[in-house]
């Protein structure tokens, strides 16, 4: 037999899959790892969502957001008035927070990237 | 339901499967699981893997496979892409296990004990024929004909030489022909027999 023709034939040989016995069962095996993974992967993702919140939220309270808020309101009231030049100040109250004004710029980062994300996901979804 | 469910699977092609896995349907992957795991199992048994560690590595291969699933456009099959998946990450756990390297010191002579005095013998099929390669010649022939790599990508994956894998190729399919040659006037499809 010619060398192409034997593998060729050899090709075909390795293509036909043998039978198994337990074909199923290898299947169900594997169907029940992705489960499990998955959920696992729920659990984490869950999770890490969870202490994100929290850390989050207690970041919230101890920056005093909503005192500062208003001083930034009535800061910003008088800064449209005077103009651009006395925005300054206004940055300055980040720094003043307990939390630390990385702390905002960063969850403000963190925002800008899950928005990101959200948007790359949705694009691939649709 | 799940009867309805797994037929109207059942009707889809491996593309479609792959691109609703690829949405994260873990029962469409499951179908593609069902139809293409023997073909898995036995390519990584020919490569020279125990039953056992075959299917752990099949197991494994499938589930790097869901996990790139998106990687797969349908530009090949489905199962040679698995295969393929499946092949490299045996190779893997042999050269974590220092296995590979004995496959690397083999040299072409250690094999030329085994015989090929099968060809007269009746009705012989792959598997029995792949028995009298070397080890390093069965892993060569299997990655090439039976993963579908060409023969640098197996001299990548099995970070050998590419001639010393040329080389175990052509010794194991001269040993393969002369084990499944087909006696006068008859071909190796009527000869197979056990498909």
């Amino acid at each position: 037999m010619a060398e192409v023709d034997f593998e060729r034939a050899l090709e075909r040989m390795f293509a036909e899959a043998p039978a198994f016995p337990d074909a199923e069962a290898f299947a169900v095996r594997l169907e029940q790892r992705l489960d499990r993974g998955w959920a696992l992967r729920r659990v984490l993702i869950g999770g890490a969502g969870l202490v994100g919140g929290v850390i989050g939220a207690s970041q919230f309270i101890m920056s005093r957001f909503v005192d500062r808020l208003e001083t930034a309101s009535e800061g910003s009231a008088k800064i449209l008035s005077n103009g651009w030049s006395h925005l300054a100040p206004n940055v300055d109250i980040l720094a003043a927070m307990p939390a630390g004004s990385e702390t905002v710029w960063m969850a403000i980062a963190l925002a800008v990237a899950a928005m990101g994300f959200l948007v790359t996901r949705l694009i691939d979804e649709f | 339901m799940a009867g309805a469910d797994r037929q109207r699977l059942a009707s889809l092609h491996d593309v479609e499967l792959a691109a609703v896995a690829a949405t994260g349907d873990r029962a469409s992957f499951g179908e593609l699981a069902r139809r293409h795991g023997s073909a898995v199992r036995g390519l990584l048994r020919r490569m020279g893997a125990a039953p056992a560690e075959a299917d752990d590595v099949a197991q494994d291969a499938f589930l790097a496979a869901f996990e790139r699933i998106a990687e797969f456009r349908g530009e090949g099959t489905f199962q040679g892409w698995v295969k393929r998946i499946a092949a490299r990450q045996l190779l893997r756990r042999m050269q974590r296990e220092r296995r590979l390297q004995a496959l690397a010191e083999e040299s072409p002579e250690e094999a030329a004990g085994a015989s090929s005095e099968g060809a007269a013998a009746g009705r012989i099929d792959l598997d029995e024929a792949l028995k009298v390669l070397s080890a390093a010649e069965r892993m060569c022939v299997t990655m090439c004909y039976g993963a579908g790599l060409s023969h640098a990508e197996a001299a990548e994956a099995l970070n050998l030489p590419l001639g010393t894998v040329k080389s175990h190729v052509k010794r194991g399919l001269d040993r393969l022909r002369a084990r499944l040659a087909p006696p006068e006037g008859v071909g190796p499809e009527e000869r197979r027999g056990n498909g």
